[in-house]
């Protein structure tokens, strides 16, 4: 009898193909994202099939959290910024256990592994929820950008000293300070 | 004309839609409303900005009021539709182009997939053909016999509120970059386009605050910011003193003077915004070096030009204003800093509007002898022809290992790359004073360059999603030469770039910082008489 992992390794390209195609589906214009290999012309298709790709190897290899961050921030950064409620933009993650129950169903060979489903599904939920973090950091970090730039303008519409003096000014004081 | 290859462009073929991940049932692309929620549009134009500018000669900017795109009353004039239909029959007789933009498009989809905002969003709206055509639909209905007759048949729309609002939903999701033009095989220009559209919705007053407010500062002290004489002088001069400290080389550029050589105009940013700030110490560094004979001017102190996003009217205003104070000076002719639409404003719509600049002389290097002939007509020559001109005929020195803490690839900003052909010189320049640059791929740089994502007006924080969605293009390739060469500085020859840039490497690639190529000039560039401290950050290096 063959192993999750064993089933899961035989069925990668039949996985991968549906949740990519179905992720890639939450765009409303997705044909060119498909079809599109070159990763400069297609930065949002061939980023997410090189991530979730990525993901998978790692999910049914040795799994090292560390090696997660990249390519599930490669997906994730992407769609933090795009027009998706938070739950959309991490969605994709949860799909993958769909996605596996659906290839697994139509097998005979693999249909028994329907049951033993628990690990994975508890992998799977762990980096769900690592790209909820994920999700929420890009997004402070989105924030952190307005304020910043907010910042930067507004020497100039109080009609101010410059920045550079300003940032020498205080420089003075603190070394007056000091 | 039956436009069947729209659909199929624009149609998904996603069946069984999942709920989790937002899949979208796909309608008609005709029928999907625009929906505006925070975050997808940029605010819109103050009443008094609006007052103020339609106050002024030569242009007009009706219908000023309080009004938010996400509310369903947009406090349109009563006769909204006859304002538009009649802007538009008056356009396309002024504009021959216009009128063959809207009739030879064959929908070819050659640029379906080259706008950075398609590229981003997926949303097909954002194909620059489908963009021009929420245009062109309206132009079938009301201008063609085909569209009379047949109406949706012949692609026809009639024009209504919804569409309006799909105007201003997309002509402010394109930057006017150009992209998609060099891959048409009619050479369609869809900036018109988007401009066409913008001046027709600023007819009933629709347009955004952040283009509106840089045209009346310029229009009124001469800068986007506003900045007074005053305070435009006084940060050249805080500049000048920082240059000092770090170099030891002592400047006093001089402002408004009459009977200099040159006239120098660059963006008001430089002067107060980092990173631009050290772009301006390299330039005032440059011009220190070789003992040029320039003056600033406090009037014409904004090299950009919110007019192109605007009205043609006020782009022409606002350009004129620079002639109009080389004229005051009487400078021989005009210098112009690393600015990016200021290029397209220049080499491509000034002659007809303001030019020939007879009044001025073609430019002549003083320095090298050299004559740029490419300028013979608008008499303005970019900072990078000037600057390789002086380094082929070696009149500067360097100092590469200077530089030695770059690692610098080179960003072709969009205007200067596709509206003026600058491509060659910065890479010339960036040969001589880093030790080592490398390129982006092949289909992201030249005239295939990608935006930043942020340009015509669009770089303000209110719609930070949208400008970093639509600056993936650009960060994507810039990711991968940071990954494979370890490059840790984007080079460019835009304002808007260095701003915008900064924020969207800071969220796709915090390691890469951004600079003006007369940055890294400066770096390098060996002064006679410079007591240059030991600066491990060239100019960036905070000295105390």
């Amino acid at each position: 009898m063959t192993s999750l992992i064993e089933a899961l390794q035989k069925k990668k390209k039949e996985i991968l193909f549906i949740w990519i195609d179905r992720t890639l589906d939450s765009y409303v214009s997705s044909g060119f994202f498909k079809k599109s290999r070159d990763k400069f012309a297609n930065p949002v298709g061939a980023n997410i099939r090189e991530g979730l790709s990525r993901i998978f190897e790692l999910l049914i290899g040795d799994k090292d959290q560390k090696e997660m961050v990249k390519p599930l921030d490669q997906v994730i950064r992407i769609r933090a910024v795009q027009d998706f409620s938070p739950a959309q933009a991490v969605a994709p993650i949860l799909e993958l256990k769909w996605v596996v129950k659906q290839v697994f169903a139509t097998d005979k060979a693999t249909r028994p592994m329907l049951s033993e489903m628990d690990s994975f599904d508890c992998d799977v939920d762990r980096l769900a929820l690592t790209a909820f973090d994920m999700y929420m950091n890009c997004r402070e970090q989105l924030y952190k950008n307005r304020v910043r730039e907010l910042k930067s303008g507004r020497y100039i519409l109080t009609d101010s000293a410059c920045a550079s003096a300003l940032i020498k000014k205080n420089q003075q004081e603190i070394t007056r300070l000091h | 004309m039956a436009v069947v290859k729209v659909d199929k462009l624009a149609r998904s073929v996603a069946e069984g839609p999942s709920l989790m991940t937002g899949s979208i049932p796909t309608k008609d692309w005709m029928e999907m409303p625009v929906v505006f929620k925070p975050g997808n549009y940029a605010y819109t134009t103050k009443p008094s900005i609006l007052e103020y500018l339609d106050s002024q000669p030569g242009v007009s900017f009706p219908n000023a009021r309080e009004w938010n795109p996400e509310d369903d009353d947009w406090k349109l004039p009563e006769n909204w539709k006859e304002i538009i239909i009649n802007g538009l029959a008056e356009r396309l007789g002024k504009f021959r182009s216009l009128k063959i933009f809207m009739d030879c498009c064959v929908r070819c989809g050659a640029c379906a997939d080259k706008c950075h905002f398609f590229l981003g969003t997926g949303d097909p709206k954002n194909m620059p053909v489908l963009r021009a055509e929420l245009l062109r639909s309206v132009y079938r209905q009301e201008f063609t016999l085909a569209g009379k007759l047949l109406g949706k048949m012949a692609g026809g729309r009639e024009m209504t509120v919804g569409i309006l609002k799909e105007w201003f939903m997309y002509a402010y999701q394109c930057t006017e970059c150009r992209r998609c033009s060099v891959f048409c095989p009619y050479g369609i220009d869809t900036a018109e386009i988007t401009m066409m559209l913008r001046e027709l919705l600023h007819l009933v007053g629709c347009g955004i605050n952040w283009a509106m407010e840089p045209v009346a500062n310029s229009n009124r002290t001469g800068n986007h910011m506003g900045l007074t004489p005053q305070a435009f002088k006084g940060n050249v001069d805080f500049l000048c003193e920082d240059i000092e400290n770090l170099t030891g080389v002592h400047i006093e550029p001089s402002f408004n003077r009459k009977g200099a050589e040159v006239l120098f105009i660059t963006p008001s940013a430089d002067v107060f915004a980092e990173p631009g700030l050290f772009t301006c110490m390299g330039y005032l560094l440059l011009f220190e070096a070789i003992g040029l004979d320039y003056t600033w001017s406090t009037y014409a102190s904004e090299g950009g030009n919110f007019g192109l996003f605007t009205s043609n009217e006020m782009m022409k205003k606002l350009n004129g204003k620079m002639y109009a104070e080389a004229k005051r000076l009487g400078v021989k002719w005009i210098l112009g800093g690393e600015c990016g639409h200021m290029w397209r404003v220049v080499h491509q719509y000034m002659d007809t509007m303001n030019g020939p600049a007879d009044f001025l002389e073609v430019p002549k290097s003083p320095i090298t002898g050299t004559v740029f002939d490419n300028a013979a007509s608008t008499k303005m020559v970019h900072i990078s022809e000037f600057t390789a001109d002086l380094i082929k005929n070696g009149k500067l020195k360097f100092d590469k290992s200077r530089n030695s803490h770059v690692k610098a690839t080179f960003h072709d900003s969009c205007n200067p790359a596709r509206a003026m052909g600058l491509l060659e010189e910065p890479r010339y320049i960036l040969d001589h004073v880093v030790e080592d640059w490398v390129e982006m791929p092949e289909n992201t740089i030249r005239e295939k360059t990608f935006c930043c994502g942020s340009g015509t007006a669009l770089n303000t924080d209110e719609i930070m999603e949208l400008r970093m969605r639509s600056g993936l293009p650009r960060a994507n390739a810039v990711r991968y030469v940071a990954d494979k060469h370890a490059v840790n500085m984007l080079t460019c020859v835009c304002a808007i770039d260095r701003a915008t840039l900064t924020t969207l490497m800071n969220y796709w690639n915090p390691d890469v910082e951004v600079c003006g190529l007369s940055e890294l000039v400066a770096n390098a560039l060996i002064i006679d008489g410079e007591k240059r401290q030991e600066l491990p950050e060239g100019l960036r290096t905070m000295v105390f």
